[in-house]
């Protein structure tokens, strides 16, 4: 049986040892090279696009409203902020990612083995402007600097949730500097949330090359600068809980242009689409992660 | 033992009530992380207190106000209780306050694991049950001489199913913890955990209610068993009713562009529901240890 004075000590050593594991867990940076050292892509001149449209089919489900009345900033920034899950105009579809997933270049080489590309772009912006982010959907390559801007009034938190790439979540008040923020791990899509306002959302695409485009209002993309080769092209877009995507087999030839046109609708939004009694005991139909 | 004791400590348990649905709101609202830092927010330990930071350091306040409670309540019992065993589960709730707070800073800097965060949503009740366990440990029921009774019943130990009922109900914590803290709103919740959680409800419901039915059939006319006894078993069909409606609210929320009100005031309420049921299971077991001999040979019961 323990004295009384021991006693005392383990349990002051114990509050002492969750106290500094709490104040010692700062959130990890996810900008380590966890990429491993593959070969580097020269130019030859040849390269080709892929370019094409991104389609809806059917009723398109209707954008909704968000209730920005949790923060009086958002409120009398974004008073009619609305949902951007899904914007169709005339049959076409924004925001859809579509990259190149795998593919054999015309020298027999796979995309995969090359990790340095002569065109990968050096950073890119990811703005939080009127309580929402802008662009909703990106892409970047493995370890591009995203630099993350608070355009608001009032303090956002930046999340990228736990997924291949760790989790990573800072603060950011209204005048702060920009916070700069690397993934790593090529993922397909990193969510980014704030916790402060649970609407605003964003998707991330990492890849490790830099054949990626996102669709425009009028649902076109084009990705430039393809070595001549076979490639499987793959659009993703959100809807339901990790998104749905459409792929497509295409051949770039030297100099040329390869076209890839995709098309989604309501058998591919990601919705429940059996009992919605019991979404979480149903079998997924339509996610493809 | 004076009146006051008891009311502080009804107090205390009042203000854990109170921080549990407190605590339930920044799950239900995914505020956790509204601020990674802590024990202040947003580098403030008053900050303005807009969007999901309301829920989250509104949060940290209430638990900051419990914690001081507690120091009082445990300072109050060291100087106004005569019992060292009551003195010492003062002690031990303020070393639960405490460590519930450590866990809490741990579970924001760490970017909530799922395991810290449902130790903190399960040390919860422990520390709520603690608190009752106070409050019905000074109580002028618990501690005036109480009278002889008779009990007719024979073969299960009301006492052995009290302290199972209790620790079914822990387990069910814990798995509806989990369950909550494994996917925000906005996620599917896992299979095999909801199940779990589903199975789990009906053995709480079988075992608690056959541990009703039993104390209700041995003494139904003793208010001092029967009273906790009934509001245990109308609680216990109020959670599984609110177990039901917390699941279908969330399953229509999902692809909303928040957690809207009604997803969220139904599943806090069947945490605090939850957190009631355990409760009023713990004052229904103290009171049956309290006039129910082990050895079933003889009853003593004190005044409602």
């Amino acid at each position: 049986m323990l004295s009384k004075r021991a006693r005392l000590w383990l349990g002051l050593i114990a509050a002492l040892s969750l106290l500094s594991l709490a104040s010692s867990c700062s959130n990890k940076p996810a900008d380590e090279e966890t990429t491993d050292k593959g070969k580097a892509y020269t130019a030859k001149g040849d390269e080709g696009t892929v370019s094409g449209n991104v389609s809806y089919t059917g009723a398109v489900p209707e954008a909704k409203k968000i209730d920005t009345s949790a923060d009086a900033q958002c409120a009398a920034k974004s008073p009619n902020l609305m949902t951007e899950e899904w914007i169709v105009k005339d049959g076409k579809l924004a925001n859809s990612f579509v990259y190149i997933k795998e593919g054999t270049l015309a020298d027999g080489t796979k995309i995969g083995d090359y990790t340095t590309w002569p065109n990968a772009p050096s950073s890119t912006t990811l703005d939080q402007n009127g309580c929402h982010y802008k662009p909703h959907v990106l892409g970047v390559v493995v370890n591009e600097p995203i630099n993350i801007t608070n355009s608001d009034p009032t303090t956002h938190n930046i999340h990228f949730p736990q997924g291949l790439n760790p989790d990573w979540n800072q603060s950011q008040p209204n005048g702060a500097a920009p916070l700069q923020h690397k993934l790593a791990v090529a993922e397909v899509m990193v969510p980014v949330k704030c916790n402060q306002h649970p609407w605003m959302k964003a998707y991330v695409g990492v890849l490790k090359h830099p054949f990626f485009a996102v669709s425009a209002e009028d649902g076109s993309f084009t990705i430039k600068g393809v070595p001549p080769g076979k490639y499987t092209v793959v659009a993703w877009h959100e809807g339901g809980v990790k998104g749905t995507e459409q792929k497509m087999e295409v051949t770039v030839p030297a100099k040329g242009a390869a076209k890839a046109d995709f098309t989604f609708g309501a058998s591919a939004m990601g919705q429940p689409s059996s009992l919605p009694m019991m979404p979480a005991i149903e079998f997924p139909m339509t996610m493809k992660h | 033992m004076s009146k006051g004791v008891h009311r502080f400590a009804v107090l205390v348990a009042c203000a854990t009530f109170f921080l549990i649905i407190a605590g339930a709101n920044v799950t239900s609202h995914d505020a956790g992380l509204a601020t990674s830092d802590w024990p202040k927010s947003n580098g403030q330990w008053f900050p303005k207190m807009v969007g999901n930071l309301f829920w989250e350091h509104g949060h940290r306040m209430v638990a900051t106000a419990v914690g001081v409670l507690t120091i009082a309540l445990a300072a109050y019992l060291q100087f106004g209780e005569r019992r060292t065993w009551v003195k010492r589960l003062g002690w031990l709730a303020l070393v639960g306050v405490i460590a519930q707070g450590l866990l809490g800073g741990l579970t924001v800097k760490m970017n909530l694991p799922l395991a810290v965060s449902a130790a903190h949503a399960t040390l919860a009740q422990l520390f709520f049950l603690t608190t009752v366990s106070l409050a019905v440990f000074t109580s002028r029921s618990w501690i005036t001489p109480a009278s002889t009774v008779n009990d007719g019943g024979e073969g299960v130990s009301i006492r052995a199913l009290c302290v199972v009922a209790l620790l079914v109900i822990l387990v069910q914590l814990v798995l509806g913890a989990t369950l909550r803290h494994s996917a925000t709103w906005d996620q599917t919740l896992p299979t095999g955990l909801l199940l779990a959680h589903i199975g789990g409800a009906a053995i709480v419901t079988l075992v608690l209610g056959v541990t009703i039915l039993i104390v209700l059939m041995r003494h139904r006319d003793e208010k001092y068993l029967a009273r906790p006894a009934f509001v245990a078993v109308a609680l216990l069909v109020v959670q599984l009713l609110l177990g039901l409606a917390a699941y279908i609210t969330r399953t229509a929320s999902p692809y909303d562009p928040q957690p809207l009100n009604p997803m969220i005031a139904v599943t806090v309420a069947h945490v605090a529901c939850g957190a009631l049921v355990f409760a009023t299971t713990i004052v229904l077991t103290l009171r049956v240890f309290k006039v129910v001999r082990a050895d079933r040979q003889e009853y003593v019961l004190a005044p409602a």
